[in-house]
């Protein structure tokens, strides 16, 4: 179905702990290659957890415990010898809150390049114009790349953080709930370019909002207390959700 | 209810004589601020007499500052005006009262590497520990860290004074051969190390209050802790690092007692870190008891004390420029 150099993730009976609470249960899923996977599921199933796990941003908590597989491009992630900062090139993040660095536009877009040794500045220029136009930013700040990135709008900034996420041209992107702080044009703006960007990129989504994981997903999970209840293309989950519990969510009795 | 009536008959037939109360000038506007003020609803009455209360202590503290700089002053003076003195005492190096020489030069110079000194090794060194305990440390480390931390916060200057004259001045005649561990070095050395308690502290609670949520947007790019410690954290916490540079450099001008015993008082401008010094506070407190011999000596005394205050007042100034600028630049305000 797709070529050797295809970025899906296959997650194996993914099982996660804080401390002595277990978030995830057996989770065993598969994203595909340019596509968006929305995550649904209400507050406290473990969305955010699954997608953390993917970048493996759990780590930073001291209590975090997994067992379980994630295979990307065919390796476990979570080997011994699995190298995370390779990883995180791999894997870009968007966040529910916007959070742009106190710097300005143009050091929040060079910051990922410049970590990972590029410091030609031509090569940095076409970068921060090449991922600000991808994230519909450019025309807005293209004459202010040198101003505080703090100084922007919610909705601007957020764009912002896409871009920083492009700017290491990772194949997979993570957003977790990237438009819930945001007012509804902002987010708009975001849903259209969630649109743009699958064709390039392996999207995950996480969010709470069942429109809209419907107007842009292709696949979609639905996770209830740490399972995952029901997953697969997105149309067939809208219009005949198999399990009573996905039923209740999208229709709005739970969650 | 009764009250407020009578109050706007009073109004009333305040308005109908207004010529004639306009005719008592100031009194009658005095008697209508009353009136207003009695007319006032409860809470209206409380919320003024708060921001009176509230105004009286800023009005206080401004006024501190400006009796101390007219005292200062006025002490001062003569030496200002006098044949012997005049505002070139400023840079003339040779004090010597009996001769009727009062140049402060040697104290300016010596305060000055003295506090640069510290505040260039505290600094690095507070501002890197800081970033340890806040990024690396295990909680369970950095709670007695910091607990000793803020106890040596807490130690009275003489105490690190006796303690410098004891062991840092022979250690450092030991290390680097010199006849006489008496010097800027020595003084430095231990504002530096009186600095460090509250440098490592405040910028600690500066990187503790950096949001989590800049730290994981630079690991989720791929950075290393280190990388994302140095170039994001420290970065986002400057206002509250900078707030550790004044605080310290204010200390450093101004300390005295540990200075005072390990600079060696002498009267010299220190060419190199191992010649000893004599620092502004230390003279002083050294000379003040029998200043009154001649007034000019005295009033000399005051000069220094007026020149400290400048002094620390100028470096705390271009600490503060300097972190708006970087404040600014970084969009944090």
């Amino acid at each position: 179905m797709k070529s050797d150099y295809e970025y899906h993730i296959e997650i194996e009976n993914l099982c996660t702990w804080f401390g002595e609470k277990q978030i995830l249960k057996n989770i065993t899923c598969y994203f595909e290659d340019s596509s968006v996977t929305a995550i649904m599921g209400p507050s406290g199933c473990g969305k955010s957890t699954l997608l953390r796990s993917i970048n493996r941003l759990n780590d930073l908590v001291d209590s975090f415990r997994m067992t379980g597989k994630i295979m990307l491009q065919g390796e476990n992630i979570y080997a011994p010898d699995a190298d995370v900062y390779e990883l995180r090139r791999r894997v870009g993040m968007v966040f529910q809150r916007p959070n742009p660095f106190p710097m300005s536009i143009r050091d929040n877009i060079t910051y990922g390049p410049r970590l990972h040794g590029l410091h030609d500045s031509d090569e940095l220029e076409r970068i921060v114009e090449h991922t600000l136009r991808r994230a519909a930013l450019w025309d807005e700040v293209k004459d202010n790349l040198d101003q505080p990135a703090l100084n922007l709008s919610g909705g601007q900034q957020q764009r912002l953080c896409i871009a920083r996420a492009l700017s290491i041209d990772p194949p997979i992107l993570l957003m977790d709930e990237p438009v819930s702080a945001l007012d509804p044009i902002s987010a708009a703006k975001i849903e259209d370019l969630i649109m743009q960007l699958k064709k390039d990129y392996t999207i995950i989504l996480v969010t709470h909002n069942v429109q809209q994981a419907f107007r842009v997903s292709d696949q979609a999970a639905f996770l209830y207390l740490g399972e995952l209840v029901e997953f697969d293309k997105t149309k067939r989950i809208a219009e005949a959700p198999e399990d009573p519990r996905t039923e209740a969510f999208i229709t709005g009795r739970i969650g | 209810m009764t009250d407020s009536r009578l109050n706007e008959k009073q109004q009333q037939s305040d308005g109908s004589h207004e010529p004639k109360t306009r005719a008592y000038g100031s009194v009658a506007n005095v008697k209508r601020i009353i009136q207003n003020i009695k007319r006032m609803s409860r809470s209206k009455k409380i919320d003024i007499s708060g921001k009176i209360l509230l105004f009286l202590p800023t009005v206080m503290s401004i006024s501190i500052i400006v009796l101390i700089f007219t005292f200062l002053w006025i002490e001062a003076f003569p030496i200002f005006v006098a044949p012997e003195g005049g505002i070139g005492i400023i840079t003339n190096p040779i004090w010597n009262p009996n001769d009727g020489q009062y140049g402060i030069l040697v104290f300016i110079a010596g305060s000055f590497l003295c506090t640069i000194l510290a505040i260039s090794i505290a600094v690095p060194l507070g501002v890197g520990g800081a970033v340890f305990l806040s990024e690396y440390c295990p909680n369970s480390l950095r709670r007695p860290i910091r607990m000793i931390v803020e106890m040596m916060a807490a130690i009275p200057s003489i105490v690190y004074g006796l303690w410098a004259y004891l062991v840092l001045v022979p250690t450092i005649e030991t290390i680097f051969n010199v006849q006489n561990g008496l010097s800027v070095l020595a003084g430095g050395l231990i504002l530096a190390i009186m600095l460090l308690p509250t440098v490592v502290a405040v910028s600690d609670d500066a990187l503790q209050s950096v949001p989590r949520t800049y730290r994981e947007a630079s690991l989720a790019l791929g950075a290393t802790k280190t990388e994302t410690a140095i170039r994001v954290v420290l970065s986002a916490a400057i206002p509250g690092i900078g707030a550790a540079i004044i605080l310290s450099l204010g200390r450093a001008v101004g300390e005295t007692m540990a200075v005072l015993m390990v600079t060696g008082n002498t009267l010299q401008i220190p060419y190199t870190l191992f010649d000893p010094t004599y620092v502004m506070t230390s003279i002083i407190t050294n000379q003040l008891g029998y200043a009154f011999i001649y007034p000019l000596w005295r009033s000399a005394l005051f000069a220094v004390a007026l020149v400290l205050l400048l002094m620390s007042i100028m470096f705390t100034s271009i600490a503060k420029i300097l972190i708006k600028w970087g404040i600014k630049s970084r969009g944090l305000a």
